[in-house]
């Protein structure tokens, strides 16, 4: 079997249990007093978000490594994990907006936590149009690493924007120092879509680099 | 105690938005990698 039929399996597992999430989130899992139904959108927005910001630490370190090893593995792995990672960081930003209209009032606001998202977002997209700009494969790989580099520190800055400046967006619940701040229940179904984001990311990264493995060898012909 | 608020049209919404996005993404995925 092929590493791109193993990708569509994995990927497809996933969704699969993406059901499961749904199904535990709606019927298993409590609604939210003061948010009501719409507080459940938290189980898909946080593991999107969180499997965003590790797809590109590993582009970043992807990216770190593959300037001292020069080994393509690398910089086919991080232009997978960046494209898989833009996918995710459309997900977030499209149900934080569906989120935030009837809980805070408004579609966006141009705070830091979510400015710096979009930005981030943008980043992804500009990583994607430098790659395909650039024919040579040895420097298309150097400016990626280096861009990808870039992009791990947009993320640990909006990982802290919530604690630097003013914003609608809540804390951090899960990722802190500390105990979670949500109940068991609410926990243990955001973990569940945590995992199957992660197996989503899985799948859909080897299926990635299945195609630039393939287009590398044809490259070589 | 206040009731709690009636805004599951958003809930429905963002819970279609997200399969329709990845399945997408499957589908370009399966689309590029059984390209000839």
């Amino acid at each position: 079997m092929s590493l791109a039929q193993k990708g569509r399996r994995v990927a497809l597992a996933g969704l699969l249990l993406l059901g499961g999430v749904y199904v535990r989130a709606l019927a298993f899992t409590p609604v939210e007093r003061f948010q009501g139904p719409a507080q459940k959108i938290f189980y898909l927005h946080v593991p999107a978000a969180v499997t965003t910001e590790l797809a590109v630490i590993l582009v970043g370190l992807a990216g770190v490594f593959f300037l001292f090893l020069k080994d393509p593995r690398l910089d086919r792995f991080a232009e997978a994990s960046a494209e898989v990672g833009t996918v995710f960081a459309a997900i977030v930003l499209t149900t934080g907006p569906i989120w935030g209209k009837p809980i805070w009032g408004t579609w966006w606001t141009w705070d830091a936590r979510l400015t710096s998202t979009l930005f981030l977002f943008f980043l992804l997209i500009s990583y994607h149009v430098l790659r395909g700009a650039v024919t040579d494969a040895g420097l298309r790989a150097r400016y990626g690493a280096v861009l990808g580099i870039c992009a791990v520190v947009l993320v640990g800055f909006i990982h802290l924007s919530v604690y630097l400046f003013p914003t609608l967006h809540p804390q951090p619940i899960v990722l802190r120092p500390g105990k979670p701040g949500v109940p068991p229940e609410m926990l243990v179904t955001l973990l569940m879509s945590f995992g199957v984001f992660l197996v989503l990311y899985v799948g859909f990264v080897m299926q990635r680099y299945a195609i630039a493995l393939r287009r590398d060898a044809s490259a070589h012909v | 105690m206040s009731e709690v608020p009636r805004n599951a049209a958003y809930l429905v919404a963002a819970y279609i938005v997200v399969p329709v996005i990845l399945l997408a993404y499957a589908l370009s995925l399966y689309r590029r990698s059984t390209r000839p």
